[in-house]
C-alpha cells in the first residue's frame, strides 16, 4: 500500500456511473483493496448516500496524540445491505460505542464499513474504502 | 452484535429492498443468495491460536506479530460445499478464555465448535476437560464438534501426542480430532471444510431440499458422495 497516495480523502474520484447500476445496485464484485478478498458479489448491495465517519485506514492507531481527536474521513458513497449474510466474506469489530466497523475478513484491513448497533438492517461498505472488479 | 443471532436459513438474502420492481428486472439473473448459513465458534485456551485459525482460514495472511486479539468480534465467510453456497458465522472467543467468560450465546447458536489446543503446552490440553463440560453445559446436542491440536510446525517442541489426543477425543462421542498448523496453513481449510461437511451430513433431508427450492440456481441434486476436499494448500510465504 502506497501511504504517500492519500486516495481515501479524495471522495468523488469513484465513478459512480460505471459501478452503479440503472436499479441502484453494484456491478461490479466489491473486493478488498489489499488482499482481494471478495466482500460482496454483483447485484448484492445497494447504492447509498449517508455521511459516515470512517477511522483512517492507514494508521495502526488512529487516535491522535496531541488533541485525541480521530484521524478518518467523512463519507457519503456507500454500498447498502440489509442482512450480515449477503456478505460473502466480512469482518465485524467489537463495538465501538453503538457501532461495529466493517473490515476484510481476510487482511482484516478497515474500517471498510459502518454498522450501527440500533439498527439490525443497514450494513454501510464505503465505495471509497473497497474496490469494484 | 447479538451472538444469539439466529441461524437464519436459505431465502430472502439482503438486495431484497424494491421488491415492487422486481417483476420487471426478471431478465437479469438473480444474485445467487447463500443457501445455508452456520454459526462456527472457536474456544480453547489462551495463546493456543483460535485466531490464527479463523484468520488462515481463507487466505496468506498469518501475521506472527497477530498475538492477541484486538478488536475483531466476528467473521462471516463463504464456501461452497456440495453445490452449496454456505454461509459461516464464525466467532472467535479470544480474549474471553476464562471458562466462564464466554456467555452461554456463543454455545447455543453455534452448529459447529472448534476446540483448540496447543501440542506444545500441555496445561492448554489438560484444560479440555472443562471445555467439554462447558460444552456439554451450554452447546447444542446436534452441534458438530472438531478438536484441533495446533502448532503443529512447532514439532520440536510437543508434549502432547497424537495418540493422547486421539484417546481424549475417543472418549467422547462425536468428537472428531485432528492436527494442524495455522502457521504454515496446514489443515486449516480442511478443518472448516470438514466441519462444514459434517453439519450438513447431519441436517435432516428436508432442510437442504427447502434450501434449494429458494435458490434457483442451485437446483443440482446433492452428490451422493461427499466432495474431495481440496488437497492443503502450498505454503507460500
Amino acid at each position: 500500500m502506497d501511504k504517500s497516495n492519500p486516495s481515501a480523502r479524495n471522495e468523488g474520484s469513484v465513478d459512480t456511473s460505471t459501478l452503479v447500476s440503472e436499479d441502484g445496485k453494484n456491478m461490479k464484485s466489491v473486493v478488498c483493496q489489499r488482499c482481494g478478498s471478495k466482500v460482496l458479489c454483483p447485484g448484492m448491495a445497494i447504492f447509498a448516500e449517508k455521511e459516515l465517519f470512517l477511522p483512517s485506514m492507514r494508521k495502526k492507531t488512529t487516535i491522535n496524540q496531541s488533541d485525541g481527536t480521530l484521524d478518518g474521513d467523512t463519507l457519503t458513497a456507500h454500498w447498502l445491505v440489509d442482512d450480515m449474510y449477503t456478505f460473502e466474506n466480512v469482518g465485524f469489530t467489537k463495538d465501538v460505542g453503538k457501532v461495529k466497523y466493517l473490515i476484510c475478513a481476510d487482511c482484516e484491513i478497515g474500517p471498510i464499513g459502518w454498522h450501527n448497533l440500533d439498527d439490525q438492517k443497514t450494513f454501510y461498505v464505503a465505495l471509497d474504502r473497497v474496490d469494484h472488479e | 452484535m447479538d451472538p444469539r443471532c439466529d441461524v437464519q436459513r436459505g431465502g430472502s438474502t439482503g438486495g431484497s429492498s424494491g421488491d415492487s420492481s422486481a417483476a420487471s428486472r426478471r431478465r437479469k439473473v438473480p444474485p445467487r443468495p447463500a443457501d445455508c448459513k452456520l454459526q462456527v465458534i472457536i474456544i480453547g485456551s489462551r495463546g493456543v491460536g483460535k485466531t490464527s485459525l479463523m484468520e488462515r482460514f481463507t487466505d496468506d495472511t498469518f501475521c506472527e506479530a497477530c498475538k492477541s486479539t484486538v478488536g475483531v468480534d466476528f467473521k462471516i465467510k463463504t464456501v461452497e460445499l456440495r453445490g452449496l453456497k454456505i454461509r459461516l458465522q464464525i466467532w472467535d472467543t479470544a480474549g474471553q478464555e476464562r471458562f466462564n467468560s464466554i456467555t452461554s450465546a456463543y454455545y447455543r447458536g453455534a452448529k459447529g465448535i472448534v476446540l483448540v489446543y496447543d501440542i506444545t503446552k500441555q496445561e492448554t490440553f489438560d484444560d479440555l476437560p472443562k471445555w467439554m463440560k462447558m460444552i456439554d453445559k451450554y452447546a447444542s446436542e446436534d452441534a458438530e464438534l472438531l478438536l484441533v491440536g495446533n502448532k503443529l510446525d512447532c514439532e520440536a517442541d510437543r508434549v502432547i501426542t497424537r495418540q493422547q489426543a486421539e484417546r481424549f477425543a475417543a472418549r467422547v462421542s462425536g468428537l472428531r480430532f485432528c492436527e494442524a498448523s495455522a502457521k504454515d496453513n496446514f489443515n486449516v481449510d480442511e478443518i472448516f471444510l470438514k466441519l462444514v461437511d459434517d453439519i450438513l451430513s447431519k441436517m435432516p433431508l428436508e432442510v437442504p431440499r427447502r434450501e434449494l427450492s429458494n435458490s434457483i440456481l442451485s437446483l443440482q441434486p446433492e452428490p451422493d458422495v461427499p466432495p474431495e476436499l481440496p488437497p492443503p494448500r502450498m505454503r507460500c510465504c
